[in-house]
């Protein structure tokens, strides 16, 4: 049964967004956008049709953004929920969000044009993540807790911080912008350049956290037992973390917040294949990718306007996770 | 050829916080073949004297193992001498044995590789051979606390750990699963398949019937330090315990019984 389900959530990824490419506003046939996506990837492609046009410079950059995006916040969740021994940590425990939240908000209430939104809201996210990071070093010795902790504290201070940007900002134009911006939307990220530069940082980290995989299981022993198991646990985790941190700061600054993917993913994947990190860091790869190529779908599809995927995440991630929840009870007692 | 002790400690202190001694000046040898049992009530400094063994936590004074300074041996080669079996044992994600067991390898790997299929020969092995196959496919969650405990002491084989330190490892087993626990350790012993143990032990009677040696802790202090007749004091243990005890001699074995 674990086997189908590996074989199903790997192959549910290219599915998706060969599927997703079918989906939009202008009709057109299936079959003649397999055949732009062919003639594109002999190096052929006819950019003179609109239909061409549409494929490769919209559709095919979206989904590819919101599965880079799945994929960076479903890894970097299922990683730190690993080495936080905590199934209930997302990627934004460590104050990533709430440091990238504060930068776009002051990007896009204060600042000129010019200067990149993803550019600010990047840089205060990892402003953010090392100042949880020095508080946990200094005063916990880089305990989990401790960087539990430091990480709730941040979030606040952030949080107040972007309040003040809002109650700030020059006029309401700018204070919606900072509204839409926090609920998330990959097309914000829809570009090729954008893609490119996200995909520089997410791919290689992404592949530091698949080849620690294993691991990860010894740090989730915590941290006595994975220190007589030979590893060093303190600094192994903080190098992880910040990987991980580097990963959701990359996808928030393009995308906004884009909620529970992070926290949903992994569970998920846990029920289906088991809780050994190895399987859960691949699979929570595919899947996450998966499942955010899917909640972009809806944000597309259901009505003539596009609803912001962050919404639609939240609202289709809680109630699976009271379901798992409820399941889970069995397993972890 | 002269015999050197496997672990030999020499005037070991250890304070969290600098003011209280947890560990006062103590002292013991663990020889090839042996098991030591560190008997001593709540909060005399068992389990911190193991963390000390670990190199997990550092104190000042002597504590060389096989020889080596423990503080100038690194962790992963440390994880090749020295395996842990920790009281406390909070399951956060609930792994099948296996997966708990290979992780054993760990000290044989680095950051980023992954155990081989000899890796998991060789965890196999141990679980037959423990008669644990059957358990292999489960999840930790779902065997007893008896079963847990042979999967731990498994886990430190598949590690190749030639030095056991188990912190209270039968004082939540019911008497069966703490007999078959203990027989384990005397059987590994026995066959030279660890050079010895440390055993903390809340339990003095278990002491007495599995223990080459007793190392009495009180307060962060050696009390009593000796083989079971040596050490099996019963005044000393009366003042340590608040309880009396007798000894009786039963099969060349000295037990301690508390007298109701």
């Amino acid at each position: 049964m674990e086997n189908i389900y590996k074989i199903l959530i790997v192959f549910s990824l290219p599915a998706a967004i060969i599927l997703s490419l079918f989906i939009g506003p202008y009709p057109i046939p299936p079959g003649k956008v397999l055949q732009i996506l062919f003639n594109a990837l002999v190096c052929n492609p006819q950019l003179g049709s609109a239909a061409s046009r549409i494929v490769l410079y919209y559709r095919l950059p979206r989904v590819l953004a919101a599965a880079l995006i799945g994929i960076a916040l479903s890894i970097s969740g299922a990683s730190l929920q690993c080495m936080m021994r905590n199934p209930l940590v997302s990627p934004y425990v460590l104050g990533i969000t709430s440091g990238a939240a504060l930068g776009a908000a002051v990007a896009l209430a204060f600042l000129p044009l010019f200067i990149p939104v993803e550019l600010v809201a990047m840089i205060t996210a990892i402003v953010a993540y090392l100042i949880v990071v020095a508080i946990a070093w200094g005063w916990g010795r880089g305990s989990i807790i401790s960087l539990v902790l430091s990480g709730i504290v941040v979030n606040a201070l952030f949080s107040a911080g972007l309040s003040l940007a809002e109650y700030f900002a020059p006029n309401p134009d700018k204070v919606a912008a900072i509204v839409f911006w926090l609920m998330g939307d990959v097309g914000q990220a829809g570009q090729w350049p954008d893609i490119i530069r996200m995909a520089l940082i997410i791919i290689p980290c992404s592949i530091v956290l698949v080849m620690a995989r294993w691991r990860l299981n010894i740090l989730s022993l915590g941290d006595d037992e994975a220190r007589s198991l030979g590893a060093n646990p303190v600094f192994e985790r903080l190098f992880f973390a910040s990987v991980a941190a580097l990963i959701t700061a990359s996808a928030v600054s393009y995308a906004g917040i884009i909620g529970w993917v992070g926290l949903l993913v992994p569970h998920i994947v846990r029920l289906m294949v088991g809780s050994d990190s190895r399987q859960v860091i691949i699979y929570s790869f595919f899947l996450g990718g998966t499942y955010l190529v899917l909640a972009d779908d809806l944000s597309r599809a259901m009505t003539s306007q596009v609803i912001p995927i962050g919404i639609l995440t939240t609202i289709m991630g809680a109630p699976i996770l009271i379901i798992l929840l409820r399941r889970a009870g069995k397993v972890w007692r | 050829m002269e015999v050197n002790p496997v672990i030999e400690v020499k005037g070991l202190n250890f304070s969290y916080n600098g003011a209280e001694k947890v560990l006062d000046n103590v002292s013991f040898e663990l020889h090839k073949g042996e098991i030591l049992g560190v008997l001593g009530p709540n909060g005399a400094g068992k389990t911190t004297l193991l963390k000390t063994l670990l190199g997990i936590l550092k104190g000042t004074g002597m504590v060389r193992i096989l020889g080596r300074n423990v503080a100038s041996v690194s962790p992963k080669s440390l994880a090749k001498i020295i395996g842990y079996v920790p009281q406390e044992h909070h399951i956060v994600f609930p792994y099948k044995v296996i997966d708990y067991v290979i992780m054993g390898r760990a000290p044989h790997h680095g950051m980023f590789s992954v155990p081989s299929r000899k890796d998991y020969d060789k965890a196999y092995r141990v679980l037959d051979d423990l008669g644990l196959g059957s358990l292999a496919d489960k999840t930790i969650t779902e065997i007893s606390g008896g079963q847990f405990q042979l999967v731990l002491i498994a886990r430190t084989l598949v590690q190749e750990a030639k030095i056991l330190l188990m912190d209270e490892p039968v004082s939540h087993l019911d008497i069966s699963n703490a007999v078959k626990t203990m027989n384990l350790i005397r059987k590994l012993v026995e066959e030279k398949r660890i050079l010895g143990a440390i055993v903390t032990l809340h339990d003095p009677l278990m002491a007495s019937l599995y223990c080459d040696k007793i190392l009495l802790l009180n307060k962060g202090r050696v009390e009593i330090y000796g083989s079971p007749r040596e050490a099996l004091i019963p005044d000393k243990l009366s003042q340590v315990y608040g309880v009396n005890f007798n000894i009786i001699r039963y099969n060349n074995k000295y037990i301690l019984v508390p007298i109701i």
